[in-house]
């Protein structure tokens, strides 16, 4: 990885104001509307507050949502040749993708934390800061797996088309992991397998101890929330090396 | 008919008498191949390539881009490798640098693999469909791969050399397509590659910029580098290359310095009507009598004299034989080469 290369990527992003609506903007929205939807949301939930589940979640959301979009300008990048551009360079696959995985994260750690901060400024209560702490630097850090997903399909799809695809997948993955809305019954089965599962339940891990949202669900382990986590990231990581690789040919 | 008369003698030329040698190539192409010559041949070969095939799977079945293309260029050499679009010439590139595997057959550069050589700056290239960021500067776009090649202080040297120095803060979309190609070509001379290859290099360039960007490319041809340009365009491989191979269908047509290439285009091609009541025969043999006609043909009355002489034959068709509707042409060698590579015009 090359810092110099992570610098020039950074402040294309940075240029790029409408994905930057989409990854910082839409994630704080969703919290206001989402934090006012469950009245005040002041109730008490696990070590802290609903206000803070809900922000917690979002900004595991948001965070995840960005770096499936910045990972996912891999496909456009390889759309336009810079792939191969970059093949003819010293920097092998494994190094462009960890140089587009570090960017990501980089911008969704300023779309966290700007969730974090209108959440600290608009009522989410935890009982001690290193639960924000902690919660803050898992929702950054387990978004990584996100970026390979974006990057993997992105580049698996070969199209311009091919971040909307990523992104409108995490919606459904969202879903589907328990992060919008909390889930209970069959939907909650099925829900422990899917992506975000294991990444949102130990983002909320240091307010819930792997208690569920909803009354009647189940207490997770936070091993079952680390294996959900691991397979995942091992199976888009495999994903991302597979399409950078098939990228570099010519189509 | 003169496009096929054209090509056999082309092909007369550079027809391959066993891997690796050529018919009528001789030895003083040039004082960088006698360099070339004069080194032991395993460390002078900058590119070799052995037995390469290359299949694709499509949907209507296995392609064979490339079908077994034996080649090896020396140290210093400057060679051409012309083909119509589609003979195979850029897959055989993108294997050269190790961006894609040949299916079979070996490629070394500099001794090395293709992916060596890239990652030791030995080999460098101006692809035609390796992009640019749009959203990129210039100056930015040179940062970030010679950032790659650890090359940083050669930013400056290499903007200079490729005349992009002034566009330095433009964004890549508003530059034309020579600026892009300029700075295409920057990014190749980043890693100083002792082998360059350039693919198409001025695809979409008007006349003017081409002929900028050559300038460019002969002031750094002095520096010594191997250099090795796929082209459509005849001109160009006539203007810059010493070698020419000529490349169809996957596989090397003919191969050889590109001055014999360049004495093809010198015969023309004379045409004339024959007079209706006299007989063809006579007039043919007074036609083949002609010093430097290398071929005659009739078809009806028309008749076809082709050949370095062509005021010679002009003159006695005119004159003694009493022919009408005479037209003088240049043959077109890229219909020639057409024919040669079996591509219809």
């Amino acid at each position: 990885m090359n810092p110099t290369y992570v610098r020039i990527e950074l402040t294309r992003q940075i240029r790029d104001v409408g994905n930057l609506m989409f990854t910082i903007f839409m994630p704080v929205l969703m919290y206001l509307l989402f934090g006012n939807m469950f009245g005040g949301g002041g109730e008490a939930a696990g070590n802290g507050n609903v206000k803070f589940y809900i922000m917690a979640s979002m900004a595991a959301y948001g965070a995840a949502v960005a770096t499936t979009s910045i990972a996912g300008t891999a496909a456009t990048e390889s759309l336009l040749g810079w792939g191969r551009q970059v093949a003819l360079t010293p920097m092998k696959p494994a190094g462009f993708v960890m140089s587009k995985v570090c960017v990501a994260l980089i911008v969704a750690a300023v779309s966290a934390a700007a969730v974090f901060a209108l959440g600290s400024a608009t009522g989410a209560k935890a009982d001690d800061w290193r639960i924000w702490t902690v919660s803050y630097v898992v929702a950054v850090l387990g978004s990584s797996i996100f970026a390979l997903y974006g990057m993997g399909v992105g580049m698996s799809f070969k199209s311009e088309t091919a971040i909307g695809v990523a992104s409108g997948g995490m919606v459904f993955f969202a879903f589907f992991g328990n992060v919008f809305l909390p889930l209970s019954g069959t939907m909650l089965d099925i829900a422990r397998f899917t992506p975000m599962y294991g990444y949102a339940g130990l983002v909320r891990w240091p307010l819930l101890e792997g208690a569920g949202a909803s009354a009647d669900a189940p207490t997770d382990s936070i091993w079952l929330l680390v294996a959900n986590l691991g397979a995942w990231a091992f199976l888009f990581a495999l994903l991302a090396l597979w399409a950078v690789r098939g990228s570099q040919a010519r189509r | 008919m003169t496009t096929v008369m054209a090509i056999h003698d082309f092909l007369h030329f550079y027809r391959r008498d066993g891997p690796g040698r050529l018919e009528g190539m001789d030895t003083s192409l040039g004082t960088t191949n006698q360099q070339a010559a004069s080194s032991p041949p395993a460390s002078a070969a900058a590119l070799r390539l052995q037995g390469v095939h290359k299949s694709f799977h499509t949907n209507q079945g296995p392609f064979e881009a490339v079908a077994g293309i034996d080649l090896e260029v020396g140290t210093g050499e400057i060679i051409a490798f012309l083909g119509p679009n589609g003979a195979g010439k850029t897959t055989t590139i993108d294997m050269m640098l190790g961006l894609t595997a040949p299916t079979s057959g070996t490629i070394t550069v500099f001794g090395k693999s293709p992916r060596a050589a890239v990652e030791a700056g030995e080999v460098s290239a101006v692809l035609q469909t390796g992009g640019l960021l749009r959203d990129l500067t210039v100056r930015e776009t040179v940062m970030a791969i010679a950032a790659l090649h650890g090359a940083r202080d050669r930013v400056d040297t290499v903007m200079e050399r490729t005349d992009i120095t002034s566009l330095a803060k433009r964004k890549v979309s508003k530059c034309s397509g020579g600026e892009q190609q300029r700075l295409k070509f920057a990014l190749a001379l980043l890693p100083n590659p002792r082998l360059l290859i350039l693919d198409e290099p001025t695809a979409g360039m008007d006349v003017a910029a081409r002929h900028a960007f050559w300038e460019t490319m002969r002031q750094d041809a002095l520096e010594g580098r191997t250099v090795l340009f796929a082209t459509h365009y005849l001109e160009e491989a006539q203007d810059f290359a010493e070698r020419t191979v000529l490349i169809g269908r996957g596989q090397v047509l003919a191969d050889g310095p590109t001055s014999r290439l360049r004495a093809m285009t010198g015969g023309r091609v004379v045409s004339a009507t024959l007079p209706t009541d006299k007989p063809t025969a006579a007039a043919l043999t007074a036609l083949e009598s002609l010093d430097e006609v290398s071929s005659v043909r009739l078809k009806g009355h028309r008749v076809s004299v082709t050949g370095p002489a062509s005021d010679d034959a002009a003159r006695l068709l005119l004159g003694e034989l009493a022919a009408t509707d005479l037209e003088i042409t240049a043959p077109s060698l890229d219909a020639a080469f057409m024919e040669l590579t079996g591509e219809k015009p």
